[in-house]
């Protein structure tokens, strides 16, 4: 379903970052890069009052020519990044929506693990291999 | 989008201004020449008008024109090229020229922006911007459906020189009407059939007659009237006068500025600045054509004009000459005839064209065809609407052509009525008059729409919602959309890039200038397109401004549309702006974790600032990637090491000055190690080098210390025991964990070695070659100037992946400080072949860098104040500083023969050779040892002539000095006794058992010094250790200089060895009282000493038996004197885990021996078990014994020593109190104080091979009754080592025991063995009994003798019922010390029988004790006695 999945710290630095064509790594690097202004700007609109209230999926962040992206901030402002292929158009927002939420899921798995320094590079497996099963669903 | 130096406003009005044309005849162009100019160029700087205009509109309404430009421009007559709605390639080029010769300044001005957590530096305007678009603007081609740069007026010049002017004006006139309604050029276009012609007789000032100018223009006022004629004189400035006087030069930021333009200019077809393109001509063959086309025109092509097929020629050959050309033309200056007055005169010249001639001409014309319109709106618009729907044929023939037209819909003839409107909304805008203009736009563009006349109706919309966003306090809001679908329909209806870029141009600076940002990037970045890069590269990087300068600045947007924006600059070719536009996104990137982006971003970098040869940064941007712990791949990251190391090959300059540094690979500079001393020969043949220190070795804490300890000692032995303030432990190799914070001492002549560890933190191999070392040498005063340090040795390390390191040798030639600086090495991706011994970085082949990293040592956190520890501080570090000092002897030391692994107790001969290998002398060698009881070299005293020096002559051959039996002896008795002193023994003047040289032995050289060159080979005796497994020794030799005084005092020489020993024999012995009568008067030493010897030996070893070759003594007061249980066959074997047990009689020393003047001395007696005997008061075997009870075991420094001193303390009897006396005393008594070596020989099979081994066992007896082992009670040990961490408990209070007591007196009975006796006869018998009692010890004693039965066990009844001991039952005696004392007694026998005797209790007390301590003796051996009744 994914091409790309990515986490992003509330710093603004990646914490994680898998694309699926490898080639492309850096298009991607640049894509959610890039989208983080988009987030910013969808955070900063909501308004600091709503903020607890605050819908964690923020929807469809932009659309490029090839892909979709798609963001989600939790409540520590760690952002996620979905990027998706623009030509799968079976992938609902629904789906996407539940994609994140098992992103959510696993992350707080990841960060509730006593060896893991908050801040530092996600090298969890467990993650890792859910991620890839988000993936892979796609190919 | 960036800030432009105009106003929104300032920039729409500039893009669309009246256009008039000029046509000159020769005669006038010659006098424009004199200042390098033509005529238009001449005008160019007047030609915005500083004072107000007045235009009345149809409705009579003054309209006030401000700040109005013209645009007068010389007649181009060449084809145009059609109108494809795309760029022709010269035009790129032009554009690319213009946009590269426009950089930013050096140093200018940028803003820094703050959005967020990013400072960013950026430029606040993009001149090049500006630049592109005023000329992209300029080169539009003038369409058929706007009129906007049509031509509106024609200026003809003619000079007063000229013969006939009036003739001259006449034809220029008849020229422009050719061009205009011949109709056979399409270029120049005239924006209506009436075009105002204005008469200008240009007069020089400096030649002409001015009287006749003056009359020709009367006469012309006459002809053309005086509003459409001028005079115009200029030149009057002198060549002679001018020099001196400053003039401005307001053609040079027209006309220098576009130097580079002009070159391609040449080339363009449709260009408004044909200035230029004139310029270059008119110095050619192309002059006739401006003097004869006199119309000022701009895109007209006159193909019938003669000339203008040679100007054709003319520019085809200057295509390629223009660069010559405009070259001298940029050098000249302008105007250099025209004074101040001329710049008047021509500013007024143009005022009043303007406000007399232009303004009412186009005031008449919008009046004219307001009037036509509104006479046609008479007619039913929508009627006339409807009739054409109906009777379209009347536009026929206009959309054949509009088919030719393809897609941009319907095209009307150029004078069309239809077209009338939008004539009319032109100069309505050229004229300012916005309102107006929107309106007609407005009414235009509904028309066009109608007819499906797409390309006009976009025209007008575009051109109505410029003027509607025009109009100052605008009624309406401004149309957007009228933007939006105009763009769209240029792009996709008329698929006319040009106009759609245009439009979108003008639609983003609206709409910026309305702030909304965020439309004008996405109309910026819908724009781009695949065709140029330039335009898009420009407009993406614009679309970037946008985006940071939104409310809510977007970063990462901007950062993100500049790397685009620089990629498609560079595609472009723009080179420069690539780079800077990489630069300023880089700002965003850096730093922010998002290394692939950064890495991508700076190698783009890299490789921009090399092509535009800006190495420097280069170089930064490249080793930027490479230091970086990057995710690259490792092919990725083997093309940047390459094209790193290929811009370091090209950074001009760089390997002849200063080497560069470099970064890869990264130098773990706090591991780096430092040696000094030469390199060793390990072994040679089967001599055996002694270890030292070496860079192989890993450093170990602990083990420094116990060389530290060994040091100390040493030096303390060889300073009569103290050591000395300045002593500072050698280190022989530095590291980061050792004390660096003294100028490590290094000796002229003997090599430095620094070992660098390096680490690749790429994924792909680095080669470095030629590695040396920099450094820096400054004299010291040690007066002796002369020889170079010469650097020596470079090593070749091919650092694959992860780590590696080298070994870069230093030879110091002269004394002094040296500080080791840094590394210089060639550093290459693969390896090259071969030639890395190729000392000249060029000849290396491949990409191979030389270059240079510093070695910085940080030192050690500083932990000591509160400061220090508050903050960060890091103490010095000199590891590469060491200061070279005059040189020293330098010994190398040989081991020969010398076993890895022994029997434990096995005594092994080998030798040690000492070598001095440096030029200076060598003495008081001494060495120092962890395990001083493993080796000797024989006591110095006693010459041991009988073992052979020389090592060959060894084999077989027993270690001891060994005699033969005398044939007749009994085997097992004593054969010899010696007296031996244990200073004879001692090593050194403090001896064995010195306090400080315990383990310090001076190794007797033989005259005390080595010569230089010298060496000398020594016997040394090795003694298994006692304790069996692997025992690592140390061994460190002291040496001096024989000159004192020098930086260093002393050096040393490690050593360490590994000893493998394995178990042999384990000796146990008792001591106790013979019961029986001293044989000799007042002697009551006689003891018995049982030794059990058990083979423990694990047959691996290749042992078959053990025999005990002899049991020798040794002890201040007790000899051994005979084997009680010799064993038949004389020598007693022990095969695997046999047993053996031998006892034997042990006397007191003789009284004289005692007695004589040493009491130290030792009584060695040997009792030799075989058939020859060991001395055992020689060398090998009583150095070994003299050395043995030092404790071996698990030495350590300082704390081992600490608490074995302690140890001893407590046990020793010490002064103290009356308690503490009496111990002493009752110890005494029991003390022993014999000291068993048991002698062996093992039988070993080694190679088929029987071998013999020797070796010898100590027993040390202490007390009576105590067994004492040869092996340590390894209880001991755990002890000590639990000292370190309990506090120790006091001693406690010593009171003698009873047991210890109960030894105090040894009794003995003396009676006959049988006694007879006639019962018969005589009842009672009574044997003489007498009780002999001995005092042990060395006080007096009182003991009580009680002969009553008082114990009365029914068992000692029924044998001792019928015994009675007659007389006095109870004595008091006192004896003295040592003191026998014979006590007759009488024993009374009723019946015959046999008895015991051994009722007698003795008690005994110490004679100044009170009674608490009478305790009762020993019971004395059951004395049986029989009595026989005869």
């Amino acid at each position: 379903m994914a091409v790309c999945i990515a986490v992003i710290a509330k710093e603004n630095y990646p914490l994680y970052i898998r694309s699926v064509p490898v080639q492309n790594e850096l298009k991607f690097h640049y894509t959610v890069h890039t989208s983080l202004d988009v987030v910013e700007e969808k955070i900063s609109a909501v308004g600091k009052a709503m903020a607890d209230q605050r819908e964690l999926y923020l929807g469809l962040l932009y659309p490029t020519e090839d892909y979709k992206v798609y963001g989600y901030v939790t409540n520590s402002k760690v952002k996620f990044v979905i990027v998706a292929d623009s030509s799968n158009t079976s992938l609902r927002d629904n789906e996407i929506r539940s994609m994140f939420r098992k992103l959510h899921n696993s992350f707080t798995d990841v960060m509730c693990n006593p060896f893991y320094n908050p801040g530092d590079t996600i090298q969890s497996k467990a993650f890792d291999s859910m991620v890839s099963a988000m993936m892979v669903q796609a190919s | 989008m960036a800030q432009c130096v105009q106003s929104v406003q300032e920039f729409i009005q500039d893009s669309f201004v009246p256009m008039v044309a000029v046509l000159c005849s020769e005669d006038a162009e010659k006098i424009t020449r004199k200042n390098n100019l033509n005529f238009s160029e001449l005008l160019r700087p007047f030609c915005r008008l500083t004072s107000e205009g007045h235009v009345r509109d149809p409705n009579n309404q003054v309209q006030v024109v401000k700040n109005l430009r013209i645009s007068v421009n010389n007649v181009v007559t060449r084809p145009s090229v059609p109108t494809s709605g795309v760029h022709s390639p010269a035009q790129r080029r032009l554009l690319s020229a213009v946009v590269s010769a426009s950089q930013p300044a050096e140093g200018g001005v940028a803003n820094v922006i703050t959005a967020g957590d990013y400072d960013l530096n950026i430029s606040a305007t993009t001149p090049w911007f500006e630049a592109y678009r005023e000329s992209f603007l300029q080169s539009m081609p003038a369409s058929d459906h706007e009129f906007l740069n049509h031509y509106l007026a024609c200026l003809l010049v003619v000079s007063s020189s000229e013969a006939v002017p009036v003739e001259q004006f006449h034809k220029l006139s008849q020229e422009q009407h050719m061009i205009q309604h011949n109709g056979e050029y399409t270029n120049p276009k005239w924006f209506i059939p009436n075009t105002l012609k204005y008469y200008v007789l240009l007069h020089d000032m400096s030649q002409g007659d001015e009287q006749r100018a003056d009359s020709v223009y009367e006469d012309m006022k006459q002809r053309y009237g005086c509003q459409g004629c001028y005079l115009l004189k200029i030149n009057s400035r002198t060549a002679a006068a001018g020099t001196d006087e400053q003039i401005p030069d307001p053609w040079s930021q027209y006309l220098n500025k576009s130097s580079l333009q002009s070159q391609l200019n040449v080339l363009i077809t449709k260009s408004p600045k044909n200035y230029q393109w004139k310029s270059n001509l008119s110095t050619h063959g192309g002059l006739d054509l401006d003097l004869d086309n006199t119309h000022p025109l701009q895109l007209e092509t006159a193909i019938d004009m003669p000339g203008s097929l040679d100007s054709l020629r003319a520019i085809a050959a200057e295509t390629k000459t223009t660069t010559v050309y405009t070259g001298v033309a940029a050098g000249t200056s302008h105007g250099t005839c025209l004074t101040l007055n001329d710049h008047n005169r021509l500013r007024l010249f143009i005022q009043e064209f303007t406000f007399r001639g232009l303004l009412p001409h186009i005031e008449k014309n919008i009046r004219q065809l307001n009037d036509q319109l509104v006479s046609r709106k008479g007619l039913s618009r929508s009627l006339f609407s409807v009739t054409k729907k109906l009777f379209g044929g009347g536009k026929v023939p206009e959309k054949s052509i509009a088919e030719l037209k393809n897609t941009s819909g319907l095209l009307y003839h150029p004078e069309a009525p239809e077209l009338q409107i939008r004539k009319m909304a032109d100069l309505c805008f050229l004229v300012q008059h916005y309102e107006l203009a929107y309106s007609c736009y407005h009414t235009a563009k509904k028309d066009f729409l109608s007819d499906q006349a797409m390309l006009y109706a976009a025209g007008a919309l575009e051109m109505a919602a410029v003027s509607a966003f025009l109009q100052g306090g605008a009624p309406r809001p401004y149309p957007a959309h009228y933007m939006d679908t105009a763009i769209q329909t240029y792009r996709d209806v008329c698929k006319n890039k040009v106009l759609a870029e245009r439009c979108a141009l003008f639609s983003a600076e609206v709409l910026k200038s309305q702030a909304k940002y965020s439309d004008a990037a996405t109309l910026l970045i819908k724009m781009t397109s695949e065709d140029s890069d330039l335009c898009s590269a420009l407009l993406l990087e614009q679309a970037a401004h946008c985006f940071i300068n939104m409310r809510n600045p977007m970063v990462r947007k901007f950062a993100f549309h500049m790397i685009l924006a620089g990629h498609r600059f560079s595609k472009a070719g723009q080179k420069r702006h690539a780079l800077r536009c990489y630069c300023q996104a880089m700002q965003v990137y850096k730093g922010k974790g998002w290394s692939l982006a950064e890495d991508h971003i700076n190698f783009t970098i890299g490789r921009q600032s090399f092509t535009l040869r800006q190495p420097e940064n280069a170089v930064l941007a490249f080793r930027h990637i490479l230091t970086n712990d990057s995710q690259q791949t490792a092919t990725q990251q083997g093309a940047f090491l390459r094209e790193y190391l290929y811009v370091y090959r090209n950074v001009p300059g760089v390997c002849e000055v200063a080497l560069p540094q470099l970064t890869l690979p990264c130098i773990n500079s706090s591991a780096t190690r430092v040696y000094f001393g030469h390199e060793r020969r390990l072994a040679e043949g089967e001599k055996q080098a002694a270890t030292h220190v070496s860079l192989d070795q890993e450093f170990d804490q602990d083990l420094a210390a116990v060389w530290q300890d060994l040091e100390e000692q040493v030096v303390a032995a060889a300073n009569r025991g103290v050591v000395p303030s300045t002593f500072y432990p050698t280190q022989c190799c530095l590291n980061s964990q050792t004390d660096n914070l003294h100028f490590p001492l290094a000796v002229v002549e003997e090599p430095i070695i620094v070992e660098v560890a390096f680490r690749n933190p790429l994924k792909v191999p680095l080669v470095l070659s030629d590695l040396s070392l920099l450094w820096k040498f400054t004299f010291k005063d040690f007066s002796r100037p002369q020889p170079q340090d010469i650097m020596v040795g470079d090593a070749v390390t091919i650092t694959n992946e992860k780590e590696a390191i080298a070994r870069l040798k230093l030879l110091p030639r002269q004394t002094g400080q040296l500080t080791i600086l840094g590394l210089v090495y060639n550093l290459a991706s693969t390896p090259s072949t071969g030639d890395s011994t190729i000392n000249s970085p060029s000849a290396t082949a491949g990409t191979s860098v030389r270059g240079r990293q510093d070695l910085e040592i940080q030192g050690p956190r500083l932990n000591q104040s509160k400061e220090e520890k508050t903050s960060v501080s890091h103490g010095p570090d000199r590891r590469l500083d060491p200061t070279i000092t005059p040189p020293m002897p330098l010994l190398e030391v040989f081991f020969l023969q010398f076993p890895t692994a022994l029997l434990c107790g096995e005594i092994r001969k080998a030798y040690v050779e000492f070598c001095n290998v440096s030029h200076v002398p060598l003495c008081g060698l001494r060495v120092a040892s962890t395990h001083p009881d493993f080796f000797t070299f024989g006591s110095s005293s006693l010459a041991t002539p009988l073992t052979p020096l020389s090592p060959t002559s060894f084999e077989n051959c027993s270690a001891y000095k060994t005699l033969a039996t005398p044939p007749g002896a009994t085997p097992g008795s004593v054969t010899a006794v010696t007296l031996v002193s244990a200073a004879d023994f001692g090593s050194g003047g403090g001896g064995v058992f010195g306090t400080g040289g315990k383990r310090i032995a001076e190794i007797p050289l033989g005259e005390g010094t080595l010569t230089p060159g010298e060496s000398t080979q020594l016997p040394l005796w090795l003694r298994g250790p006692d304790q069996e497994g692997v025992h690592e020794i140390n061994f460190l030799f002291y040496y001096e200089g024989a000159e004192k005084g020098g930086k260093i005092s002393h050096r040393v020489l490690r050593h360490t060895v590994f000893i493998c020993a394995s178990r042999s024999l384990s000796v146990r012995a008792t001591a106790c009282r013979s019961n029986t009568l001293p044989e000799e008067e007042g002697r009551n030493g006689s003891m018995l000493v049982f030794v059990d010897v058990e083979n423990i030996n694990t047959s691996e070893a290749g042992v078959r038996e053990f025999h005990i070759a002899q049991v020798s003594s040794s002890s201040k007061q007790w000899r051994l004197h005979k084997c009680i249980n010799p064993a038949e066959n004389k020598d007693c074997k022990l095969t695997t885990r046999e047993r053996g047990k031998l006892c034997f009689r042990a006397t007191r020393c003789k009284p004289h021996e005692a007695t004589s003047k040493s009491l130290e001395k030792y009584t060695f007696a040997d009792l030799s078990l075989g058939n020859e005997q060991i001395i055992s008061s020689t060398t090998p075997c009583a150095d070994f014994f003299f050395r043995r009870c030092q404790p071996s075991e698990s030495w350590r420094p300082l704390i081992a020593v600490e608490t074995q001193g302690r140890h001893s303390r407590s046990q020793g009897a010490g002064p103290g109190g009356g308690t503490e006396d009496i111990t002493g005393v009752v110890r005494k008594c029991n003390e022993v104080d014999l000291d068993i070596i048991v002698l062996w020989k093992a039988f070993v099979v080694e190679d088929n091979k029987q071998v013999i081994l020797e070796g010898q066992l100590h027993v040390a007896l202490q007390t009576i009754g105590k067994e004492a082992c040869s092996l340590r009670q390894k209880e001991e040990a755990q002890e000590m080592v639990l000292l370190k961490f309990k506090p120790e408990l006091p001693p406690p209070m010593t009171r003698p025991s009873m047991e210890q007591l109960s030894h105090l007196i040894k009794t003995n009975l003396h009676y006959p063995e049988s006694y007879s006796h006639s019962f018969v006869q005589k009842s009672l018998c009574m044997v003489p009994v007498i009780l002999t009692l001995s005092n042990c010890s060395l006080a007096q004693v009182d003991a009580i003798i009680d002969l009553r039965h008082k114990t009365t066990s029914p068992e000692s009844l029924e044998v001792h019922g019928s015994f009675t001991w007659l007389g006095q039952t109870q004595y008091k005696l006192q004896l003295r010390a040592q003191e026998v004392m014979r006590l007759p007694l009488r024993a009374g026998f009723l019946h015959a029988g046999v008895y015991n005797l051994g009722t007698p209790r003795v008690f005994a007390k110490l004679a100044d004790q009170g009674a608490m301590c009478e305790t009762s003796q020993q019971t004395a051996t059951p004395g049986l006695i029989i009595i026989n009744s005869t």
